[in-house]
C-alpha cells in the first residue's frame, strides 16, 4: 500500500514468469552440456569462434545460458544434452540432506529454487529426486530464514543474508518489513506524519534543471 | 496491513469514561453516543476517549482485565498450555499501548501492566514461531488458528503466506505433467 512499485514474484515452476525479472535474470544462468549435432552459425552466439557464419561441431562441451537450452533441448531430435550443474547432483543433495542451512546457496547459484525447478523440463531421470531435494531444501531452511529476519532488528543483516538465494531474500526481506512495522508502531513512531517516498523523492531533482 | 491500520481498528472499542463536562447525546455515523453528565461513568469508543482525555474532559475507566492480577493468570496461564489462549480482547495489544500512553495517570500500576502485556505477547510470538515452523516441517496443507489476534496474525503474515506459496509451487514440481501450462497475466 505504501509502494509504488509490486514485483512480479518468480514463477518457480517449469515454466517462468514472463514479467517477473529474477526469472529473466534466471534464465540466463549457465547450464553445461555437449552439442549433439553440428550447430551451423550457433558459434557466434555461444561466444565460441570469430566470424557470424561458425559452426559448433558435433560433440563440442558448451555452457547454455538456460533460455537456450530451452529452446534447442528436444527430446526426439538430440539437438544438446544437458548435463546438472554440481549444486543438484547427488553429492550435493546429500550435503542438502545433512543440513541444508550451512549451504552457501548464493554461491551455488544465486536462483537455487527457479532455476532448479527450470532443470526440470529437461527430462532427467533424476527429476523427482532433484524436485524432492529442492523442496526439502526449502523446508530446512525456513526456520532460520524466518527467525533471523523476524530477530535482526537495527543491526546489519548483510551477515545473514549472504548465504541466502535471491528468493530466500525476498522472502528475508517481507519478514524485516513486518518487524520495522511493528517495531516503529510500537515506538510510536507510526503516528507521526511522513512525506511519502514518492514526493521526497521528486524534490530531488526538478525538470526545470534538467531542461535549463 | 501496517500495525497503524491495526490500531486503527482497535480504536472502535468501547471504553468507560467518566466525563467532567455535560453534553447531550450526539449522533454520529456509527451510532449515538452519550448523553455526558459530569461524574457519570459512560461507554465511549477509545478514539474518543484518547481525544477527550489529551483535553482533560475525563476520566479514563481501564478494562476490567487491565489489572496486575487478572493479566499474570492470563500469562502463567498462556506459558502452560502449547495452544493459544483465548485473550480478553481481541485487541488487548492495541488497547494497551492506547491507553497507557494517552491515560496512564488513569490507570493503576500502568509499568507494570506494560511488562505483563509484553510477556504474554512474546510468548504468544514464540508459539506462533514454533507452530509456523512445525507447520512447513510436517508439510501440513491447513492450520487452526485460534484465539489469535489481528496484531499477531500482522507481524507474520506476509511473510508465512510467501514462503507458503513459495512451497506450494516447489511441491507442484514433484507431479510433472499435473502441471497446467498456463499463466495468468
Amino acid at each position: 500500500m505504501s509502494e509504488a512499485y509490486f514485483p512480479v514474484g518468480p514463477g518457480l515452476g517449469l515454466e517462468e514468469s514472463f514479467l517477473s525479472l529474477d526469472d529473466i535474470l534466471m534464465s540466463q544462468e549457465k547450464l553445461p552440456g555437449r552439442a549433439e549435432t553440428r550447430l551451423p552459425r550457433l558459434g557466434f552466439a555461444l561466444g565460441q569462434g570469430t566470424g557470424a557464419g561458425d559452426a559448433i561441431t558435433e560433440g563440442s562441451k558448451l555452457e547454455f545460458p538456460l533460455w537456450l537450452a530451452k529452446g534447442l533441448h528436444d527430446s526426439k531430435r538430440r539437438i544438446i544434452s544437458v548435463q546438472l550443474p554440481n549444486i543438484y547432483k547427488e553429492a550435493w543433495r546429500t550435503v542438502l540432506s545433512a543440513d541444508a542451512s550451512v549451504v552457501d546457496l548464493h554461491k551455488m547459484g544465486p536462483y537455487y529454487y527457479g532455476f532448479g525447478s527450470q532443470l526440470l523440463n529437461f527430462d532427467n531421470p533424476e527429476n523427482p529426486e532433484i524436485a524432492q531435494a529442492i523442496l526439502q531444501t526449502f523446508i530446512s531452511r525456513f526456520r532460520r530464514i524466518m527467525d533471523s529476519s523476524q530477530n535482526a532488528y537495527n543491526e546489519d543483516t548483510s551477515a545473514l543474508v549472504a548465504r541466502l538465494d535471491e528468493l530466500e531474500r525476498a522472502l528475508f526481506q517481507a519478514g524485516q518489513k513486518e518487524l520495522n512495522d511493528f517495531q516503529s508502531w510500537e515506538k510510536g513512531q507510526a503516528s507521526q506524519i511522513t512525506a511519502s517516498n514518492l514526493v521526497q523523492n521528486y524534490g530531488k531533482r526538478k525538470f526545470t534543471e534538467v531542461d535549463g | 496491513m501496517e500495525p497503524a491500520e491495526v490500531e486503527f481498528l482497535a480504536e472502535k472499542e468501547l471504553v468507560t469514561i467518566v466525563p467532567n463536562f455535560s453534553l447531550d447525546r450526539i449522533h454520529l455515523i456509527g451510532g449515538d453516543l452519550g448523553p455526558f453528565n459530569p461524574g457519570l461513568p459512560v461507554e465511549v469508543p477509545v478514539w474518543l476517549a484518547i481525544s477527550l482525555k489529551q483535553r482533560q474532559k475525563c476520566r479514563v475507566i481501564a478494562p476490567e482485565w487491565m489489572d496486575v492480577g487478572k493479566l499474570e493468570e492470563i500469562r502463567d496461564q498462556e506459558r502452560k498450555e502449547d495452544t493459544f489462549t483465548r485473550m480478553p480482547s481481541p485487541y488487548y495489544m492495541e488497547l494497551t499501548k492506547l491507553l497507557l500512553n494517552y491515560a496512564s495517570d488513569n490507570i493503576p500500576k500502568a509499568d507494570e501492566i506494560r511488562t505483563l502485556v509484553k510477556d504474554t505477547w512474546d510468548t504468544r510470538i514464540a508459539k506462533l514461531r514454533l507452530s509456523a515452523d512445525s507447520f512447513v516441517r510436517q508439510q501440513e496443507v491447513h492450520a487452526k488458528l485460534d484465539n489469535l489476534t489481528l496484531m499477531e496474525i500482522n507481524t507474520t503474515g506476509t511473510f508465512l503466506t510467501q514462503a507458503l506459496d513459495h512451497m506450494y509451487k516447489l511441491r507442484t514440481n514433484l507431479q510433472p505433467g499435473e502441471t497446467a501450462h498456463s499463466q495468468d497475466f
